[in-house]
């Protein structure tokens, strides 16, 4: 979807280039400070499945976070509370970290001019750069889901699935539905990552990018907490993440999903556009 | 440096950003605006052809999205959910999505969607189910066998023709409430008529209720229920999507999922009831202490929570609990007096409520001063009976 708005919008002179996107990918994935932020990610699921293997929640229901209670039924519910337990800050954290690193990051290593002087276009550079956001947007929510799974079933074991609306389903209906809840937050946070790319094109500082991605983010969230400011809500970055949960119902609720994605696209090609418009007309010394 | 052009070129290439700024808000207002599209041109008819619609209206089935929205102006309260709440209680504030699945009287279903969470309620034939993801619990009630087997719609008992029902209606509420139609409206995006009953009593705090009746349907698609404070609805709850199709079985099959919590609930009327053991303990000789007055719309609710907890244990052990919240409450509201006595009064948009130092709650859709005018009228005072 991402792609899709990057391909109507912006002329492009050639298809993009495999082995720019591979390196440009081979440079997110190979760096050990990466390694590290996804260990974190995937630490999360680890700790959640464990700690509730070690002391069941007493029952009663309702208690913990969202799905915790529901974790010992059935090792899917690992995943989808690891999931939840995670949107606000550390998989946000983790795609601003790349996003805030893939323009400014050149520029601060003074790697970019380098990178310009060979016959790149800037608006092909800025294709491979957001195309690879995505793919780490995608990998670290498929990371998070995919290790809550292993952790889940090999603790609390699979079989049948209960919706939030009281129906059950099959396990593979089950984990079809995790991937689509996958799907959904990783383009509501490819959202983040045209915001970073943007941001990231205005300042020759990777950290100073993250931590405004980052301000941006938990700002929308506590802006989204103030029911004063309601008639704000549905604009904000982070209004529709939480909706991920109508893809649990019976029969699925596409309402709230078309929104979260329509809100997400609209994010998308603002900042894309914007970080085209500043990126290649922008003078770099650096 | 690398092929770098003028400063104009620069300044122009904003022009893209901004072109998707616009494009972005302009999709936003067409998905907004569907609903909020000029009223439709509909042809004329008269609130008792509404009310006649309403009755002879065939409603096959119907599923659909509703929001329900009630701004009340009550204090936001840390325990009532709100706002994203699944909870069924949080429904009192802020904004809620409810789908709908009905496909006649005993096949309906309700779901109040919360964030990462759902309560339903589920009537499939004699079986009423209510569910509860966050608890993930279920309470499940066999409602009674119906008792002269007859359907609830039998032409024979209805006494007179659907137009004759409407006059009547209408002329037994003429005397406290204004019935006129304002018009169309666009719900859902389908055209409705709205109908627009307003009491005639100044002392009600409701200024007007509207009901929007599709106009192909008969069937109400929204009310809103208007305080005199404001001008925007206090209650609303609207269609935001419907389709007027039968929905399948399988929305009202419900089977508790293993693991869940199932009450099992008594249906309220009961026929083993008379002989129960204890008839002084079920039905308290005296009158209960429950009166009502005034009529219509300024009627006024007095009950005396205290004289009822000898008559009924269940009431009483729930009023401790309930007692100590309630009293951390009392202490904010402001104290009024009169030659009733003095108590406290809390106010929202809708109601007002007067709850008296000698134990005594009144409520009502009225203006304060009238709530403690009712407070001051004989028929409240409701002495303890027996005591």
């Amino acid at each position: 979807m991402a792609d899709l708005a990057i391909s109507a919008t912006l002329p492009k002179p050639r298809p993009v280039s495999g082995r720019f996107l591979a390196s440009e990918l081979l440079l997110i994935f190979g760096r050990r400070r990466n390694w590290a932020g996804m260990a974190v990610l995937a630490a999360m699921p680890v700790i959640v499945s464990v700690a509730n293997k070690i002391d069941p929640p007493t029952g009663g229901g309702g208690e913990g976070p969202d799905f915790f209670s529901a974790i010992t039924s059935n090792g899917l519910f690992v995943a989808l509370a690891a999931l939840s337990i995670e949107l606000p800050l550390f998989l946000p954290l983790a795609v601003a970290t790349i996003a805030g690193d893939s323009i400014a990051g050149e520029a601060n290593l003074g790697t970019l001019r380098y990178l310009l002087s060979v016959p790149v276009h800037r608006t092909r550079m800025l294709v491979v750069k957001f195309t690879a956001i995505v793919i780490f947007a995608f990998a670290a929510t498929l990371l998070v889901a995919g290790t809550g799974v292993l952790m889940g079933t090999v603790l609390f074991g699979g079989g049948d699935l209960t919706l939030l609306s009281g129906t059950q389903i099959s396990f593979g209906e089950g984990l079809l539905r995790l991937f689509a809840v996958c799907v959904y937050l990783a383009v509501c946070l490819s959202a983040v990552g045209a915001i970073g790319l943007f941001v990231s094109t205005l300042t020759e500082q990777p950290i100073g990018a993250t931590i405004a991605i980052m301000i941006l983010t938990v700002g929308s969230f506590i802006l989204d907490n103030i029911p004063q400011l309601d008639w704000l809500h549905p604009y904000l970055l982070v209004h529709n993440w939480l909706n991920f949960g109508d893809l649990l119902r019976d029969p699925v609720a596409w309402d709230g999903i078309s929104t979260g994605l329509l809100s997400a696209g609209a994010y998308i090609l603002v900042f894309v556009t914007a970080a085209w418009a500043r990126f290649s007309a922008r003078d770099v010394t650096s | 440096m690398t092929g770098m052009t003028g400063s104009r070129i620069a300044w122009l290439r904003w022009l893209l950003p901004a072109a998707a700024v616009l494009a972005v808000t302009a999709g936003a207002a067409v998905v907004k605006g569907v609903g909020a599209a000029a009223d439709p041109q509909l042809p004329a008819r008269t609130a008792a052809q509404l009310l006649t619609d309403l009755q002879t209206a065939r409603l096959e089935g119907l599923s659909g999205t509703v929001t329900q929205r009630a701004d009340l102006g009550l204090p936001a309260l840390p325990g009532l959910g709100g706002q994203g709440s699944s909870d069924l209680a949080s429904l009192i504030s802020g904004t809620h999505t409810l789908r709908v699945w009905y496909s006649g009287p005993s096949s309906a279903r309700v779901a109040l969607l919360g964030t990462l969470g759902e309560s339903d309620i589920i009537t499939n034939g004699r079986d009423v189910w209510i569910w509860s993801s966050r608890d993930n619990s279920a309470i499940h009630r066999t409602l009674p066998a119906p008792e002269a087997a007859a359907p609830p719609l039998n032409p024979s008992m209805l006494p007179t023709t659907p137009q004759e029902a409407a006059a009547a209606v209408l002329a037994a509420i003429d005397p406290s409430t204004v019935v006129t139609t304002s018009g169309s409206a666009r719900v859902a995006g389908r055209a409705a008529y709205e109908l627009t009953l307003a009491p005639r009593d100044r002392d009600s705090l409701i200024s007007r209720v509207t009901v929007a009746i599709d106009a192909a349907e008969q069937v109400p698609l929204r009310v809103r229920v208007f305080a005199t404070s404001t001008a925007e609805a206090a209650i609303e709850i609207a269609f935001t999507q419907v389709t007027f199709a039968r929905p399948g079985a399988e929305h009202f099959r419900f089977n508790p999922p293993p693991g869940a919590k199932v009450t099992e609930q008594q249906a309220q009327p009961e026929k083993a009831k008379p002989d129960e053991a204890k008839p002084d303990q079920a039905k308290p000789d005296g009158p209960p202490p429950v009166a009502v007055v005034g009529r219509g719309w300024t009627a006024v609710l007095a009950a005396r929570p205290g004289g009822a907890a000898t008559s009924s244990p269940s009431s009483s052990a729930n009023d401790p609990a309930s007692g100590t919240g309630l009293g951390g409450l009392m202490q904010h509201l402001p104290a009024v007096q009169g030659s009733w006595g003095s108590g406290r009064l809390l106010s929202s948009r809708l109601f007002s409520v007067l709850v008296t130092d000698d134990g005594r709650i009144l409520v009502g859709a009225v203006t304060p001063q009238r709530l403690i005018q009712a407070a001051a009228d004989p028929a409240a005072a409701l002495k303890p009976a027996g005591a």
